[in-house]
């Protein structure tokens, strides 16, 4: 299985996706910075009640982006062999057609697990060194406030890493890139949107129960894998 | 001699499209296998049968001696293959295309990719990325990759379309050699007839998805006689003069410029001077066999008995 990851990251060369997810997080923190400098001194009305807030802010839009983004990986891991009809190379080797499957979704799944997790320590970090000096966001940052938001993160993200695989479900239908991305930014808009600080993902069983259903509807695809034809 | 490949009334049908049916065929390790027909037979749906890709609706298949089930992937390590026009990964080197493929195969042998890269005369582009690689060449490194993990069965389908005339010949030496040197099986395909009788010893003739034919080209060659055809503005002399001056009985005239004679007992020089001396108005004196294309047209213009199984 490692070997099959090893493997598939030489087909798609793995600095690419390092910088790919280098890049998603200056332009996430870019944002946030734009938003927290350009708002942050209006007191009438604060962006950010407190801390938590902000950092949940954070996660939200850190988890909104890898779903989607996982969803790109997916179209180009495996509706991507399909469409180029490598696939027909792939399943011609002597490795299960399981297996191979598994390790494109497995990547997928610990994709985003640690990207949302980095991002989040990394992102979350300098907001927090940033707010110390500048103040904007009122209250003090207690180890208690850390260690509940670390769980969440942590919670969270395996729920983003199992929703990141639903897209697959819709489209390997028709074996289509759109689908397969629209799937996510709509996975997105409903679980992610924030509405008045609250969020359907707030409810953490919501996000926990996709996840599931992700994970579970995956292994329901790829169960006949075997037994399909690959023209 | 072992079979490599046996199907028994394999069939594939695609909705109400038969594209496969009841192909019971036979390829013996060592040989290099033919598979002709002409575009839309079969052929392809054959082979990716063959190498799991596409599962029969009906019958079954048996590879170095094993059922091949869906699932089924031990076989596959012996197999090296290229279907149709060869796939790769665009953005890749073709040594790092190789270099992959020999990964999932499990294959280790250092020089592997080195050498297979000689044999089809691709040297000195391993570095460049595969889209830029033109059609003939493509064409090469998909042979390349089938052969470089040294398989002991070998599937090319169409191998030398897109191919000049030079890689042509360069190729069919390399196919001879393979299964020679190498001792590896071929099953080859192809829509040229000329192609696949310059290099088959077994060939199979599909047509609608039906096996019409599996012969030897041997026995082929035997039941088939050379002639010589004299071409001539007037044949009725040259009847006369082959029946009653130079006493040759086995011949025929087709229609009014041509004789043609079978098993000749004399040399074509003593034929064209006794003809010359008879003032017999000569053309042209060629020595003729039939091809595998008069035998094919025969064998599908006949609506010839279906070879079921042999």
């Amino acid at each position: 299985m490692l070997h099959l990851i090893k493997l598939e990251l030489k087909k798609g060369r793995m600095t690419g996706y390092l910088w790919g997810s280098l890049i998603t997080y200056g332009v996430i923190l870019g944002f946030l910075i734009l938003i927290y400098m350009v708002e942050g001194p209006v007191q009438e009305e604060p962006i950010f009640q407190s801390n938590a807030e902000m950092l949940g802010l954070i996660d939200t839009l850190i988890r909104a982006t890898f779903i989607i983004y996982a969803s790109v990986l997916l179209s180009k891991l495996v509706i991507g062999e399909f469409q180029n009809k490598t696939i027909a190379l792939l399943f011609a080797y002597p490795v299960s057609r399981k297996k191979l499957l598994l390790a494109k979704l497995s990547m997928v799944f610990i994709w985003t697990l640690a990207n949302v997790i980095i991002a989040n320590f990394i992102i979350g970090t300098i907001f927090l060194t940033l707010n110390a000096n500048f103040g904007y966001v009122q209250g003090t940052v207690t180890s208690g406030l850390l260690i509940n938001h670390g769980i969440s993160i942590v919670t969270q993200a395996i729920a983003a890493a199992g929703m990141s695989l639903l897209p697959l479900t819709i489209g390997m239908r028709k074996k289509s890139v759109p689908a397969t991305i629209i799937t996510s930014v709509l996975i997105v808009v409903i679980v992610c949107s924030n509405n008045m600080g609250f969020s359907l993902s707030s409810i953490i069983a919501i996000p926990l129960s996709l996840s599931a259903l992700g994970i579970m509807l995956t292994f329901l695809s790829i169960r006949n894998i075997d037994r399909i034809d690959v023209a | 001699m072992t079979e490599l490949i046996r199907t028994r009334l394999l069939s594939k049908t695609y909705g109400m499209a038969d594209v496969v049916t009841n192909v019971s065929m036979k390829v013996r390790s060592g040989e290099i296998y033919g598979f002709l027909g002409p575009n839309g037979a079969g052929k392809s749906t054959l082979m990716k049968m063959l190498l799991n890709l596409v599962k029969p609706t009906g019958g079954e298949i048996e590879l170095f001696g094993e059922r091949l089930l869906p699932g089924t992937i031990e076989p596959l390590k012996r197999i090296g293959h290229m279907i149709e026009a060869p796939v790769f990964y665009e953005k890749l080197t073709a040594e790092q295309n190789l270099e992959l493929h020999c990964e999932y195969m499990g294959y280790h042998r250092s020089g592997a990719i080195r050498e297979a890269l000689e044999l089809v005369q691709l040297r000195g582009i391993e570095g460049k990325p595969v889209k830029q690689f033109s059609l003939g060449m493509r064409q090469r490194l998909g042979i390349a990759r089938a052969i470089c993990t040294r398989p002991e069965l070998l599937l090319l389908d169409e191998p030398i379309n897109g191919l000049d005339p030079e890689g042509i010949q360069e190729t069919r030496s390399l196919f001879r050699r393979l299964c020679d040197e190498y001792g590896m099986t071929l099953l080859i395909s192809s829509h040229m007839l000329a192609e696949i009788e310059q290099i088959a010893d077994t060939i199979g003739v599909l047509d609608r998805g039906r096996l019409l034919q599996e012969v030897s080209m041997e026995s082929i060659r035997s039941s088939k006689t050379d002639y010589v055809e004299i071409s001539t503005t007037d044949v009725k002399l040259c009847a006369f003069v082959l029946d009653d001056r130079l006493g040759i009985r086995n011949y025929k005239i087709v229609g009014n410029t041509a004789v043609r004679i079978y098993a000749m007992s004399m040399t074509q020089e003593e034929l064209f001077k006794g003809l010359i001396l008879n003032d017999v108005p000569v053309t042209a004196i060629n020595r003729r066999h039939h091809s595998l294309e008069e035998y094919f047209l025969e064998l599908t213009r006949g609506g010839g008995g279906y070879a079921a199984s042999h």
